[in-house]
């Protein structure tokens, strides 16, 4: 895919990063703070799998293990076992820049870099050591394209991003993180700083999306996971309460929470 | 991916490794002074040197034989104890009273007007203070002295209170305007005045942070050297009059160290050592105030004395009196600006000549400062390329890579508080037996250079580290989430968003390098010199040039030039800092205001559509 890819493969084991993701028994805490309690859950390949649940569930949590965003957190421990494909991404070995270029995200607000459009798409590539200027130009120019932004910034594209309205910032921090051909792509209520329209073109995007990548997606809005996702899991103080098909969980839910939850008397 | 893994882990080390030095520049300082004053110390005695009133040094004492001369800085430490309580007394009311105004009494194009007046009355240099003290406050203080001479503790206290004022104003204003304004609130529904308000509510909720300002006021007036020189009069006795001359702890370094014998040379050192200790004292006190536990006591302390005064407030409305007071103030600090402004202008705009600017240097010829502009600009070029990567990596070390509560950045950033407080003087003192001694024993302007650069440090540090810590962490996530390491992320989004934030902080350093004048005096050179043909010459900085040529009162029309030169080309570099650090913020604000319209615009569009 990536020159630099070809160098290093050859010189360590390939790590095949597949497109699902395993957790087993896994626990989380911050400090004194238990946010994740014991889950287990199998998220399938090539769909959209929706987090839902009440502010402080740990949703967002456990989405950011997924590619370890939770190294940053001061006094974060992890217990239990994350695999993706055949990586456990925990793992004493595993090379955790390597990991995110494989599982990519997307934060709830936007954050473009101070920079024009096109060094924010180019900025993973050459990240991952391409610099020849015609293959940068063929990256950009084809994840525009994959985010259904080409025709709106093709003559823009080396105007300030942070210019873009934040509908358009979004779907280009969609599109820079395309632009390293992740396998998995994480969203972190992506679209609740946004108005509907926005909203509604990145839900088309994210249906695009999953012809070729696992999308996770933590939203806050239940229409929202009703709407795009293939699966959904509801959490609840930390615990996954329900994983379902979509429409299973949605229109005969097994628990009693769930069930309050998704008919508005909580959360 | 092995190789970046090392990479990273080099890079961190790197920078924990530079910031390092910020520990081991101040331990080094106060090591070498020590170790410097000891002998002399034990020669004299410890007791004898710090309580003796008489100082008569003789140059030919050594360690060997019996001394013939007396090395007593009683005197001088009474004098600097009187100096800086009087610069209080002057610039520390002041300063609280126009800190006051400029918070609460103050709006509009005015307050901005003042904020820049302040702003600019910081950055003069000292040596220009000094001359103007020399020139037009002694001639005033003249006529009101009994002892026939305008110089002393009256006039010192006078400018070295003006000199503290800045820093004073800045930072009782920023205490007082991070007052919740709900207080304000609160006693004007209650039927307050607004003078009431502002006295009897606001300034007391601000109250820790004034004291701090009034510390750092205190640790500025201890360390000022060359305006004391050119005003106090230096003869080392007790100040026993507001016009009676006397000499500081600083001053005697100054005065002396250029001719200094063996001992008395050591005793200079040990001066310096005297120095040092008040500073760990104001360090000390700064850290009791600043200290969060402590401040609960003392706040229930304060309310029983403030009960006490409250009835004394009414007697008298301070309110009312503090208003007035606030007004009065701040047209004081105006007028004497404008004041020194004009006269240096004035008298020294129709002097500037071709032959001064970028005349022949010749001994005992027609005077000329072009070696002098040329020193500084070598001095300027060395103290940026040492001290600003240094200073950046630091708070990149601080700020990218600590984790809270870590003993080795309460370390470094103790040190970097104590560096900032150190006097000038004992910077070029540390000087004197470091760089020179590296650089053969011979003044140069390197030396020179790396002393001023120690003394920037503090300074860069922190406002790189303001602007790292404006930097947004969406930025780092969303770099970190790609893929991006910790280093590609510091160097390819903080540090070009943190750039110009960083860029007004190299701006308003080389303005502190061309204004210093105490760290070049042993380092680089304290005479007029010619043209320096390298680094490692000595020379002359500009603003040492212009204490030369006002002492010597041979060529004043050259000094007020010199002056005119000076204060043109400090302030300009403080305006291009201000403007630099201003367009910043204004440039973010139209960005978001930009923004937010652009949002608007294409939202309406797209519902059009």
């Amino acid at each position: 895919m990536f020159r630099k890819k070809k160098q290093t493969s050859e010189q360590q084991v390939q790590l095949n990063y597949g497109q699902n993701i395993s957790v087993s028994d896994v626990n989380l805490h911050y400090g004194e703070f238990h946010a994740l309690k014991n889950i287990n859950i199998e998220i399938p390949e090539k769909q959209i799998t929706a987090f839902i649940g009440p502010s402080g569930c740990g949703k967002s949590t456990l989405l950011k293990c997924f590619n370890r965003m939770n190294d940053l957190v001061e006094g974060c421990k992890i217990e239990g076992k994350f695999l993706i494909g055949e990586v456990d991404i925990y793992a004493p070995t595993t090379d955790v820049n390597e990991l995110r270029k494989n599982v990519g995200m997307v934060f709830q607000k936007p954050n473009p870099f101070p920079m024009s459009v096109y060094d924010n798409i180019a900025y993973g590539p050459r990240t991952f050591g391409i610099r020849n200027r015609a293959q940068l130009d063929e990256i950009v120019e084809r994840t525009l394209k994959q985010a259904a932004m080409w025709e709106e910034l093709k003559d823009r594209l080396n105007k300030s991003a942070l210019g873009l309205s934040g509908g358009q910032q979004q779907r280009l921090c969609i599109a820079r993180a395309l632009a390293v051909q992740p396998k998995i792509i994480l969203m972190d209520e992506p679209t609740s700083a946004l108005d509907p329209i926005s909203t509604a073109k990145i839900e088309e995007l994210c249906m695009e999306l999953k012809k070729d990548v696992t999308v996770v997606i933590v939203t806050h809005n239940m229409q929202q996971a009703a709407r795009i996702s293939d699966k959904t899991g509801f959490f609840l103080l930390g615990e996954l309460v329900e994983f379902n098909d979509t429409d299973t969980l949605f229109s005969s839910p097994a628990k009693e929470e769930t069930e309050r939850y998704i008919t508005g008397r909580f959360g | 991916m092995l190789h970046s893994k090392l990479k990273e882990r080099a890079g961190k080390v790197l920078f924990a490794v530079t910031a390092c030095i910020c520990i081991l520049a101040v331990v080094a300082i106060f090591l070498f002074i020590i170790i410097k004053s000891i002998p002399a110390l034990s020669k004299i005695g410890v007791f004898k040197f710090i309580f003796g009133t008489t100082w008569k040094p003789d140059t030919s004492d050594t360690y060997v034989e019996a001394l013939t001369g007396q090395y007593g800085i009683l005197t001088m430490i009474v004098g600097t104890i009187f100096s800086t309580v009087g610069a209080l007394a002057v610039g520390g009311s002041l300063g609280y009273f126009t800190a006051v105004y400029l918070a609460f009494f103050c709006k509009g194009k005015l307050k901005q007007i003042f904020n820049f007046v302040i702003n600019l009355l910081a950055g003069i240099p000292s040596v220009i203070y000094g001359f103007f003290g020399m020139r037009v406050v002694s001639k005033l203080f003249y006529s009101l002295s009994p002892t026939g001479s305008g110089s002393g503790l009256l006039l010192v206290s006078v400018v070295l209170g003006m000199m503290i004022l800045p820093t004073v104003v800045a930072l009782t204003k920023t205490s007082l305007e991070a007052v919740p304004n709900p207080y304000y609130e609160g006693a004007r529904a209650l039927g307050a005045t607004h003078e009431k308000a502002v006295f009897r509510t606001m300034v007391p909720a601000a109250r820790s942070g004034i004291t701090a300002a009034m510390i750092l006021g205190i640790g500025r007036a201890l360390g000022e050297t060359m305006a004391v020189v050119m005003l106090a009069g230096n003869s080392p006795v007790f100040p026993t009059g507001f016009f009676q001359s006397f000499r500081t702890l600083t001053a005697n370094i100054v005065l002396e160290m250029g001719y200094a014998g063996e001992v008395q040379m050591g005793a200079l050192f040990a001066t310096g050592g005297v120095l040092l200790v008040f500073v760990a004292i104001i360090n000390l006190l700064l850290g009791l105030v600043t200290n969060q536990k402590l401040k609960e006591k003392r706040k229930e302390k304060a309310k029983k004395s403030r009960d006490l005064f409250g009835v004394l407030h009414q007697k008298i409305n301070f309110a009312k009196v503090g208003k007035y007071a606030s007004f009065v103030a701040t047209a004081f600090a105006g007028v004497f600006l404008v004041t020194l402004v004009l006269f240096v202008l004035i008298n020294g705009l129709p002097h500037i000549t071709w032959q001064l600017l970028f005349g022949e240097f010749e001994f005992g010829g027609e005077v000329t400062i072009f070696p002098a502009i040329v020193s500084t600009l070598m001095v300027v070029f060395i103290s940026l390329i040492v001290a600003i990567p240094l200073g950046i990596a630091t708070a990149i070390f601080l700020n990218e890579y600590t984790k809270k509560g870590s003993k080795l950045v309460a370390t470094i950033r103790s040190a970097i508080d104590i560096l900032s407080g150190v006097p000038s003087i004992v910077y070029g003192l540390f000087g004197a037996i470091t760089f020179v001694v590296l650089t053969n024993n011979q003044m140069t302007i390197l030396a020179g250079g790396l002393t001023i650069s120690l003394m920037l440090l503090p300074t860069v540090v922190r406002s790189t580290e303001e602007s790292l810590k404006a930097v947004p962490d969406s930025f780092r996530e969303g770099s970190l989430a790609l893929g991006a390491g910790k280093l590609r992320t510091i160097f390819r989004v903080v540090l070009p968003s943190a750039f110009p934030g960083i860029m007004s902080a190299v701006i308003l350093s080389i303005g502190r390098v061309v204004s210093e004048s105490a760290p070049f005096m042993f380092t680089m050179g304290a005479s007029l010199k010619p043209m320096p043909d390298g680094f490692l010459s000595g020379g002359t900085s500009l603003a040492v040039a212009l204490y030369v040529l006002a002492g010597e009162g041979l060529h004043l029309n050259e000094a007020y030039a010199t002056a005119a030169v000076l204060l043109i080309l400090v302030t300009g570099i403080n305006l291009l800092a201000q403007y630099v650090g201003g367009k910043l913020k204004r440039d973010g604000k139209k960005k978001k205001v930009k923004k937010a319209k652009k949002a608007n615009l294409t939202q309406g569009q797209e519902q059009n559509v």
